[in-house]
């Protein structure tokens, strides 16, 4: 390969910023470069805030303009880990499955509310899917519009008991934020699932 | 069972600890390392076209594979997905992919999404994952490393580059100590950890202490080992059953399907079943692949019945005649406790032990058939003796001729059992179910052989024949394995089939057993009869009996179930089998040596007790009989003789008189006693126990004392069959040539036999034919009668009265014996077969006749003869035919040879279908019920009276005793057993079957020896018989031997 000429290669690690096409400004550290097909992708600070987590950009530099190298980094970049394919294929699945399950609830007629709630309860309980307009927990409990406490019915037990603090967890959290941009409560919320 | 779960045991042991930890565990680690380096090599030497070849990006890429995203497009669009997988020109592909718009509600609806799309990296120009853990592909591929970096989990958000893991040599300042232990592992060779050492290893590293027992104490009982005879009987026999199964194809082609070691061919297109052709073989052998019945008829019996069977012999072959006579008794009664369980314990001690025997001596047919066929021949010259002990088997006509044919279908078998003991089980089982079959009714006799050498028609010969054994073996086995399906598919109908196949069997060769006894020892020779006859009968009836009795034992145990008030009165029956029994004992005792008649003791004191009362007269007249004088001398010599060595040699020697009758005579003696004390116990369930007893004795009785009369039917059977022919020829003196014969020759033998017999019958005819038919009729009147009201039970109880009759009573009861099992499954409708069957069998029946078709043969005969279908019409036909019985025996001795062929098979067949019938129409006629109670009254007046009379006095009695309970049937039945025993001496030569040899036989031997004795003898066995009649009667029998 022809050696990158500047602003033809980014070395891994370094912090670079630019600016898509789109009037989008994009900072992160490289990640990967492919020459060939002018993709980079950067390492960004997590959106959501999490630590352990980042935002993964992945930039064609074909649209870009104004690529600074904030800083180079000439060590070494740590070698690379076999990453577990079943897993991803899995995750890819689950993802997919979760999408389509919400678009089915949304195509149901359910309200943002509903959708909102499941959300919550399925950042801690994954076993649970939508069933017309009810959401069904665990196959044990069902939640009802308008998907208050008082509408989780189910054996009584501790699945139920939970469920219903959690459904009120959740409607308190939405009052505190209601204020708050929904944009900003989403984030909240995806703060807890991500603590989770 | 120790064998078996040792077996196990070790099996799985084996298979778990060898391969199992040794590939699981170096495998799973191969796996490890391999996937490890693999993924390097992949990432740095593998050469990939376009971004594959970027590592990096390749890295990144797949990092963030399964996670949602937005995806912006030169045209400003947003489209959110879940990114998928690229492409090497960087393509991209996002599924569930929907387009974003500002206004758009954070969840898409259904119709909006896009099931996957593709984004060429030309028109992308920002993908946006958001909040991705590039660790999450990583963290699991090292547990430790993502543990070490994951310190999130302890709140801690150290950010920890994961490394792959390199043999330890990057890693160990972060995983010392786990990629110490994993290199350690990488180079370990072994297939891995002993549990002994992981055990280890946690009690010193962790303090745990493992409390596994390698006994599964908590799981199962542990089992217990002893040195006692009946368990290591039992170990053998549980070896040699898991040896048989091991061996078996269908366990390999089971083992195969789990280990897939087969090929397509054998998955999918090697199905054989067309050999299960034999429904009867179903009835018994529902498991037994088709194939492998077909293939091996022993393979069935073996496999079922047989392996039983051939474990119980395999553990004690040679052993088996001398202990099958005092086993034999126990045996007989173990089997039926195996079978039954232990529900007819009555003798709980003796059934193990008769199981054990019983299983020896089964044992010894299969493995040792070839071991046996010389104990046989001397057992069988003592079952000639016996044979020539005309008077018995005239008295038992009706079981001649079911004897003659069993004899035939006895020598058959016994000389199969010798040789091909297989086959004859095979046979005995194919014939019980050609029996039921209609096929198997159409070939006669001949086909009977033939079927019978094929498996299933020659079956029902060999049942017969070995009905005593066969019986047994049925019982045992059948009990176990074929009792459940033929119970259930026969219940009652198809139940008394094969219960009626077996009993005629067992019948037949009591009967023939008996002539032996009474012929050559008439007096002693009874013993030694008895004793040898028991020893081969018990070989052959072991074999027989494991497989025949496992049909039979099926269908009687069903049947005693269905009548349980039979039951009751089949304890009554018991009582007056103990009661022969315990004369038989007695006389044992005092005459026969100690241990014969120790057994005999317990047997007979049991007997008495339970059915002491009604037995108890009985038994005072076996006692009276000749059987304790001759026995005394020989049968003390006999026995000792019959402990010390296996039946043929006892019977070789004694053939004639006295050696078979030492040998015989203990073992009655003991088989009785068993019998009896097992009867004895609970009168329903000690008739049923008595029953077992008996069957088991019977087939035991061939080795054991105890089962002496049972033996000594068996024994006589066998040999009345085989010899009859033969020994018929030879008849008046030459018991032992008679048994060679019989042996050798079985057809002509018994063909031969009738003719010799026909001399001889004329003297012993009187007792012998009175008792056989007393016994025969009395059991087929009642039966039949019986049984239709009572049905089993009745029937039964008739059949132990029969039994009782002592000639016919030990007739039957060989056959019985023989047929043990199935008697005792069957018990009562089996029994009404059976002594049907007996009669049928000694009218016209020719050996074959007589066994298979004794039961069918009554029946069926019956019909034929009184032109009566149904039990009703066979009772009739024997009851009304009694009074036409002259014509009924005629009738059967005119078509010994028909009956032999079609009628063995036929008579089979519609005896286990049409016995049902018969059955309930004898039941009908009613007098059943009547009948027996008669019938019990006939079987205590009987034994009495046989013993008095066993000479002519004997036929008188049991005239009598016929004419008080249905005296008009009986002594119908009598007259006809009589008459056909006449003419069955008369045309012995004609029947030429066993049925007419062997009542010549056995004629001659009453003559010859002491009649009384002989016909004591006979009356003892008989008693046996009956009382295993009895018992099989009883539920309890049906029940120990489903338990067994």
């Amino acid at each position: 390969m022809a050696a990158p000429g500047p602003g033809e290669y980014f070395s891994v690690g370094s912090h670079v910023s630019c600016l898509t096409c789109l009037g989008q400004r994009l900072q992160g550290e490289v990640v990967a470069f492919d020459y060939q097909s002018k993709m980079l992708t950067l390492k960004c600070a997590p959106s959501s805030g999490k630590p352990n987590l980042h935002d993964v950009i992945l930039i064609n530099l074909a649209y870009v303009s104004d690529v600074d190298i904030i800083h180079d980094r000439t060590e070494t970049p740590p070698p690379l880990a076999s990453l577990n394919v079943s897993k991803l294929a899995n995750r890819a699945r689950s993802e997919k499955e979760d999408k389509l399950s919400q678009a089915y609830a949304i195509s149901a007629g359910v309200s943002v509310e509903g959708q909102q709630l499941f959300q919550t309860i399925h950042k801690t309980i994954k076993d649970c899917r939508w069933q017309e307009k009810n959401i069904i927990v665990m196959d044990d409990v069902i939640i009802t519009p308008p998907y208050q406490a008082e509408n989780c019915k189910g054996k009584e037990g501790s699945a139920l008991s939970h469920i219903r603090k959690i459904v009120e967890k959740h409607f308190r959290d939405v009052e505190s934020q209601k204020s708050m941009p929904r944009s900003q409560a989403q984030q909240t919320q995806k703060d807890s699932t991500l603590s989770s | 069972m120790s064998m078996k779960q040792a077996g196990g045991n070790r099996k799985p042991g084996g298979g778990s600890s060898g391969a199992a930890s040794g590939t699981g565990g170096s495998g799973g680690r191969h796996n490890l390392g391999r996937g490890r380096h693999s993924a390097k090599a992949n990432s740095s030497a593998v050469v990939f076209n376009g971004v594959y070849g970027n590592m990096r990006m390749v890295d990144v890429l797949t990092s963030v594979v399964g996670t949602k995203c937005d995806l912006k497009v030169k045209n400003g669009l947003v489209y959110d997905g879940v990114f998928k997988t690229y492409g090497p020109e960087c393509d991209l592909v996002l599924d569930v992919a929907h387009r974003t718009s500002p206004e758009s509600s954070p969840s898409p609806r259904h119709e909006d999404i896009v099931e996957s799309m593709i984004f060429r990296s030309s028109d992308v120009v920002v993908v946006h994952f958001r909040d991705v853990d590039l660790n999450f592909a990583r963290k699991e591929n090292f547990t430790d490393s993502a543990v070490a970096v994951s310190g999130r989990v302890n709140g801690e958000h150290k950010e920890k580059s994961l490394e792959p893991w390199d043999g330890g040599d990057q890693n160990r300042d972060q995983n010392r100590a786990v990629s110490g232990s994993l290199e350690s592992l990488d180079t370990d060779v072994s297939n891995g950890w002993d549990p002994k050492d992981m055990f280890k290893y946690n009690e010193q590293q962790y303090g745990i202490k493992s409390t596994y027992d390698s006994s599964l104490s908590t799981y199962t009982v542990a089992l217990e080992r002893d040195t006692s005879e009946e368990f290591l009987k039992r170990e053998a026999r549980a070896a040699q059953l898991a040896e048989e199964i091991e061996a078996s194809s269908t366990y390999k082609a089971r083992v195969a399907l789990e280990n897939d070691e087969r090929s397509e061919e054998e998955k999918y297109t090697a199905v054989v079943r067309g050999d299960r052709e034999p429904h009867p073989l179903n009835r018994e052998n529902k498991y037994v692949p088709p194939g492998q019945r077909n293939r091996d008829g022993m393979s069935w019996g073996a496999g079922r019945q047989n392996s039983p069977r051939l474990v119980q012999g395999g553990s004690s072959p040679p052993a088996p005649r001398p202990v099958p006579h005092d086993y034999s008794p126990s045996s007989g009664a173990d089997q039926r406790v195996v079978n039954g369980g232990t529900t007819s314990c009555p003798s709980p001690s003796l059934r193990p032990p008769c199981r054990y025997q019983s299983g020896p001596s089964f044992l010894p047919p299969r493995a040792v058939t070839p071991t046996r066929p010389p104990p046989r021949p001397p057992s069988r010259p003592s079952r000639p003796p016996s044979h020539p002990s005309p008077p018995s088997r005239p008295s038992s006509h009706p079981s001649p001729h079911g004897p003659p044919a069993p004899v035939s279908t006895l020598t058959n078998r016994r000389m199969s059992s010798e040789g091909p003991p297989r086959m004859s089980p095979k046979t005995q089982r194919t014939p019980r179910t050609h029996r039921p079959t209609p096929g198997s009714r159409g070939p006669p006799g001949v086909d009977f052989m033939a079927q019978n050498a094929a498996g299933e028609a020659p079956v029902t010969p060999p049942i017969r024949a070995s009905p005593a054994g066969g019986t047994w073996s049925s019982v045992v086995s059948g009990a176990h394995r074929p009792r459940s399906p033929r119970q259930h598919s026969v219940g009652g109908a198809s139940p008394s089939p094969s219960s009626l196949a077996s009993p005629q069997t067992g019948i037949a060769s009591v009967e023939p057993v008996t002539m032996a006894s009474a012929s050559s020892p008439t007096s002693v020779s009874p013993f030694s009869n008895m004793a040898a006859a028991p020893l081969t009968e018990v070989k052959e009836s072991r074999v027989q009996e494991a497989r025949q009795n496992s049909p039979t034992a099926n269908k009687e145990n069903v049947k005693p179930l269905e009548s349980l008030p039979g039951v009751n009165r089949t304890s009554k029956g018991p009582p007056n089998m103990a009661p022969d029994h315990r004369k038989q004992i007695d006389n044992l005792k005092k005459h026969e040596t100690p241990s014969s008649v120790v057994c005999p003791h317990p047997e007979q004191k049991r007997l008495p007790d339970v059915t002491s009362q009604g037995v108890q007269t009985s038994a005072p007249n076996f006692s009276g009989g000749a059987k304790p004088e001759e026995k005394e001398g020989q049968d003390l010599d006999q026995i000792r003789k019959s402990t010390l060595n296996p039946n043929a040699h006892e019977f070789k020697p004694r053939a004639f008189t006295p050696q078979p009758k030492p040998a015989t005579t203990p073992t009655p003696p003991r088989p009785q006693g068993q019998a009896s004390p097992s009867i004895m116990v609970p009168q329903p369930q000690q008739v049923y126990s008595q029953t077992v007893c008996f069957p088991q004795m019977y087939p035991l009785t061939p080795v054991s004392p105890g089962v002496q009369s049972p033996a000594m039917y068996h024994v006589q059977m066998p040999h009345m069959t085989v010899s009859q022919s033969k020994t018929y020829r030879q008849v008046p003196s030459m018991q032992q040539q008679r048994v060679d014969q019989h042996h050798l020759p079985q057809g002509g033998p018994a063909m031969m036999h009738p003719a010799s017999a026909a001399g001889p019958p004329m003297v012993a005819q009187s007792p012998a034919y009175s008792a056989q038919y007393f016994t025969c009729s009395p059991p087929q009147f009642a039966g039949q009668q019986m049984v239709q009201p009572m049905s089993h039970y009745q029937s039964q109880t008739q059949h132990v009265f029969a039994p009782v009759m002592q000639g016919q009573a030990r007739m039957m009861a060989p056959p019985n014996h023989g047929q043990p099992g199935q008697l005792v499954s069957s018990t009562t409708t089996q029994y009404g077969e059976q002594t049907h069957t007996m009669y049928v069998s000694q009218g016209p029946m020719p050996p074959q006749y007589a066994h298979p078709s004794a039961a069918l043969h009554h029946h069926h005969q019956h019909p034929q003869q009184s032109a009566t279908p149904t039990g009703q019409a066979q009772q009739s036909g024997q009851h009304g035919g009694s009074h036409p019985a002259p014509s009924q025996p005629q009738q059967h001795q005119t078509p010994p040879g028909i009956h032999m062929g079609s009628q063995p098979q036929q008579q089979m067949y519609q005896a286990l279908a049409p016995t049902p019938p018969s059955m309930t129409p004898g039941p009908n006629p009613q007098s059943p019920q009547g009948s027996f109670p008669s019938a019990q009254q006939t079987l205590y007046i009987h034994p009495q009276q046989v013993q008095h009379g066993y000479n002519p006095a004997h036929m008188a009695h049991m005239q009598q005793v016929s004419s008080t309970f249905r005296s008009p049937s009986l002594h119908s039945e009598y007259m006809l057993y009589e008459q056909a025993h006449m003419q069955s001496g008369m045309v012995a030569s004609h029947h030429g079957n066993p049925g007419h040899p062997q009542m010549m036989l056995m004629t001659t031997q009453q003559p010859g020896v002491p009649q009384p004795q002989l016909s004591q003898n006979a009356l003892n066995p008989i008693p046996v018989s009956s009382t295993t009649h009895f018992s099989y009667l009883t539920h309890p029998q049906v029940q120990q031997h489903h338990q067994l």
